[in-house]
């Protein structure tokens, strides 16, 4: 390839003081196959158009704040490398599934609201006195979450999720992944006011195990796994509570 | 909240992406099942009717129509079952102290093995 | 560091407003799920048998096949089995039936649904039963 070889980039544009409906615009980008598409995307705020808004941060796949669709695929920009698009031109579009902020930046307010709902730490039902030492665990109390905690928040698999596109009371596969990865966590005490959040009506049950959330997640979490298993617990729950009326839920 | 652009439903999402395809696939394998359990059910009740009836009812379902439906039927309740046990290592993980029982032997185990086991119990008292 | 009760109160942001039982769908998708390993199970060899083992060959072998096959379903352990199969595996179907219904746009009858796809399995289920009582 020459010297000068060029990809094109169309970046998704949408400024709402300006702009009613959002557009692309085309930006011809420095080829180096060592550039991701995130390197890509600064070269054009830096040489080209400022006014171009994203969001990124640590640029190695740990913060998940640079996730954006990449020709229609949710990808970190960061580890999506333009070596395989070259020569076709690159689309970058913010994640779907989640309102516009801004160019490539998206709303996380109901993302956040999600997470917060499953109460994605540690619950216990003493008070944590420290002079007593810490909550011990074995490794293998430790492997039946760990996968589980590995998730960046990056939101990848919101937008792999066409029942998260559809349904507003649909938890998502990061969030519930969260939850199911504290009610797994030996430390943990706080299953029961989880489940009250993740088993009511279509907060869990409306995923239907499409699995794409499992697919595009960098992180290995298997969000879709974590789903499937959270709902035999709860449906484990469900006749207990045949068996013991009263339950044991605070 | 003022100014946030939401893109328009995609009620087609199911094209987007070969995943959503195989899944769509998945998901109708059970309205082919649901299709043929009532033909089972059919088939006991001409049992139930009698010899004749269900010797009639038999010799009906050779035809190339029936045939071919049952081959639809059976490509549909085959690709449940290895979709199913596909996915036993995601939905039930068996941990054997730290280390996490690999996916092909839990599908087996728990899954292709009993599967192919009662199957093959079916087919042989029929042919036996 | 929170006792139990007192996350609750701060974490303001539950969506859909949980209740405190589990929703009723932990007992749809329980029974979604024992009827998909029914169905997984025994399905694919019902086919073989009913669909092609039981109408080929000539009319001995045929004539022995279907005694056979009559044989088992006269027992009364079998035709409990079956009735089991049959059931979980149609309310397996249907509730696949109904989410996929869900999925492609019909979320906002979720409700409305129950009834025609639940109902349909149960109504079959004990048509099935009718049947199996017969034999």
């Amino acid at each position: 390839m020459s010297e000068n070889a060029t990809i094109t980039l169309e970046l998704f544009r949408y400024h709402p003081e300006t702009d009613s409906e959002p557009r692309y615009q085309s930006y011809e980008v420095p080829y180096d196959e060592d550039w991701v598409v995130l390197d890509a995307i600064n070269w054009i705020k830096d040489h080209v158009d400022g006014t171009v808004t994203h969001r990124w941060s640590c640029r190695m796949g740990v913060c998940g704040s640079c996730g954006m669709m990449v020709n229609g695929e949710p990808k970190l920009t960061c580890a999506a490398f333009l070596k395989d698009y070259y020569p076709r031109p690159v689309r970058v579009d913010p994640l779907v599934n989640f309102p516009v902020e801004r160019d490539l930046v998206v709303s996380m307010d109901g993302f956040m609201d999600k997470l917060e709902a499953v109460k994605p730490y540690i619950i216990r039902d003493d008070v944590n006195d420290t002079s007593q030492g810490e909550y011990r665990q074995t490794p293998a109390e430790l492997a039946r979450y760990k996968q589980f905690s590995m998730c960046i928040n990056c939101m990848l698999c919101y937008a792999a999720c066409p029942v998260v596109g559809h349904e507003e009371e649909f938890l998502g596969p990061a969030a519930l992944a969260l939850g199911h990865r504290y009610n797994k966590d030996s430390r943990d005490q706080g299953q029961s006011e989880r489940l009250e959040v993740m088993l009511s009506s279509e907060a869990m049950w409306g995923c239907t195990f499409v699995g794409e959330c499992t697919v595009v997640c960098p992180k290995h979490v298997d969000p879709a796994g974590a789903i499937q298993q959270a709902k035999a617990v709860g449906a484990q729950e469900f006749f207990k509570r045949f068996v013991m009326p009263k339950g044991a839920g605070s | 909240m003022s100014g946030q652009y939401h893109r328009p439903h995609r009620w087609a999402w199911w094209t987007e992406r070969p995943g959503y395809m195989r899944f769509m696939i998945r998901e109708l394998t059970s309205v082919f099942m649901a299709g043929y359990l009532v033909v089972f059910v059919m088939t006991l009740a001409r049992l139930g009717a009698g010899e004749a009836a269900f010797g009639e009812w038999i010799a009906a379902m050779g035809s190339p129509g029936w045939m071919a439906a049952h081959v639809v039927a059976l490509a549909a309740a085959v690709w449940h079952a290895v979709t199913f046990f596909g996915a036993v290592p995601q939905a039930m993980p068996v941990f054997l102290g730290e280390k996490r029982l690999s996916g092909p032997v839990s599908q087996i185990v728990m899954g292709y093995g009993p599967w192919l086991t009662v199957s093959a119990v079916i087919v042989w008292w029929v042919l036996r | 560091m929170s006792a139990g009760g007192g996350g609750g109160a701060g974490g303001g942001a539950q969506k859909g407003g949980g209740s405190a039982r589990p929703s009723g769908e932990a007992f749809w998708w329980a029974l979604f799920s024992a009827g998909g390993v029914m169905a997984a199970l025994f399905v694919p060899a019902f086919v073989i048998v009913t669909g092609f083992l039981l109408p080929a060959g000539d009319e001995m072998v045929a004539a022995e096949r279907a005694a056979a096959f009559a044989q088992a379903a006269g027992w009364w352990p079998v035709k409990v089995a079956l009735l089991g199969v049959i059931t979980l595996s149609l309310f397996h179907c249907m509730h696949r039936i109904r989410h996929l219904l869900m999925d492609v746009g019909m979320r906002r009858y979720a409700g409305a649904l129950k009834l025609p796809c639940y109902g349909g399995a149960l109504a079959l289920s004990g048509w099935a039963a009718w049947v199996l009582w017969g034999i």
